[in-house]
């Protein structure tokens, strides 16, 4: 499957409108700005995204993953993505105030969770709303390793050669120097709905100007 | 006014930590209960009715829109909302038809001040 310019130009602005809910969302649970990266749109095999994965991250470092699988008219694997060593940085500028500190490293795991439903269902939502369907999310899932424990789980482990759309913004807090980013991955039966969605969607928005 | 009763519904224990402690924050006398999951969340509000709920949409077992209705039909006179990342247009929708209210995570005090009927001061 091929974007042309102009529908990669639309899946962009998509992506882009769909991430600032997230950042949004980001910004009111740790009153910090939050800066974003233009979003990285591709198509590789699965192996190359996992590469990828491996790489933003920082060789041998090891990541903390959100995951949460999305169904729908289009479908695939949405994740929330930041280094280890700064997760208890993360948490502690969300729960702070709301936890005795001494109870942040317990509940670190559950809170990146629910960090990651807030922000992966706002940008999922977002591209719904913009597209006029209806995603269903599946529970979060917490994951911990590099690239490729993060993207192979399950069934995807016995697919490294398939082709997947890879959507990829960067976010970044700050005042905390925290980054991290956000991904989707989809197989090309479900980014070929994508694209056919996003193309109605702008066929709807240029039929109401002119 | 009396004390109050607030029933939180949420499979997120974090979740429902910190919208406890906004609650705690807007009404200091108010009693509030949790459930993590929709089933629990019905039981809870059976044995001790609650003027106040705030549902979660996505969550094990019962999902919230299916347990929203039941607590509506089951509790008309209490203030329901959904409490919920998923901002899906439809979600409100269905929100709506299911007469009950719609705030989007995250939790923050002013939403809840609104839910509550209060007014809180420009930060």
């Amino acid at each position: 499957m091929i974007l042309d310019a102009f529908q990669r130009d639309a899946v962009t602005e998509v992506l882009n409108i769909a991430i600032g809910h997230a950042a949004s969302a980001l910004n009111e649970m740790v009153e910090d700005e939050v800066g974003l990266s233009v979003p990285f749109i591709d198509f590789m095999a699965r192996e190359q995204a996992v590469a990828r994965l491996q790489q933003d991250s920082g060789p041998g470092t090891l990541a903390i993953a959100v995951k949460q699988q999305f169904e729908g008219p289009f479908g695939g694997d949405a994740l929330l993505i930041f280094p280890e060593h700064k997760s208890l940085d993360l948490v502690r500028s969300i729960m702070g105030e709301h936890v005795p500190l001494q109870s942040l490293t317990e509940l670190e795991q559950e809170a990146l969770m629910e960090v990651g439903n807030v922000l992966l269902n706002a940008s999922l939502g977002s591209m719904a709303n913009q597209l006029g369907s209806r995603i269903e999310t599946s529970l979060p899932v917490y994951l911990r390793g590099d690239g490729s424990a993060i993207l192979e789980t399950g069934a995807d482990a016995l697919n490294r050669d398939d082709v997947v759309m890879f959507l990829h913004v960067d976010f970044e807090l700050k005042r905390r120097d925290i980054h991290g980013y956000v991904a989707f991955v989809m197989d090309v039966d479900s980014a070929n709905s994508f694209r056919d969605l996003v193309d109605a969607s702008v066929a709807r928005a240029l039929a109401t100007i002119h | 006014m009396g004390v109050k009763r607030v029933l939180i519904v949420d499979d997120s224990r974090v979740s429902r930590l910190m919208t406890r402690s906004i609650v705690a924050k807007l009404l200091p006398d108010a009693e509030v209960f949790e459930a993590a999951d929709g089933a629990e969340g019905i039981a809870a509000a059976a044995e001790r009715p609650c003027d106040f709920m705030l549902i979660d949409v996505n969550m094990p077992g019962m999902d919230g829109f299916e347990c929203s209705g039941i607590l509506r039909r089951a509790h008309p006179g209490a203030v329901i909302s959904l409490l919920t990342a998923n901002i899906q247009e439809t979600t409100q929708q269905k929100a709506e038809a299911l007469g009950v209210g719609f705030i989007a995570k995250p939790v923050k005090e002013e939403k809840l001040a609104g839910f509550f009927g209060l007014e809180v001061a420009p930060q």
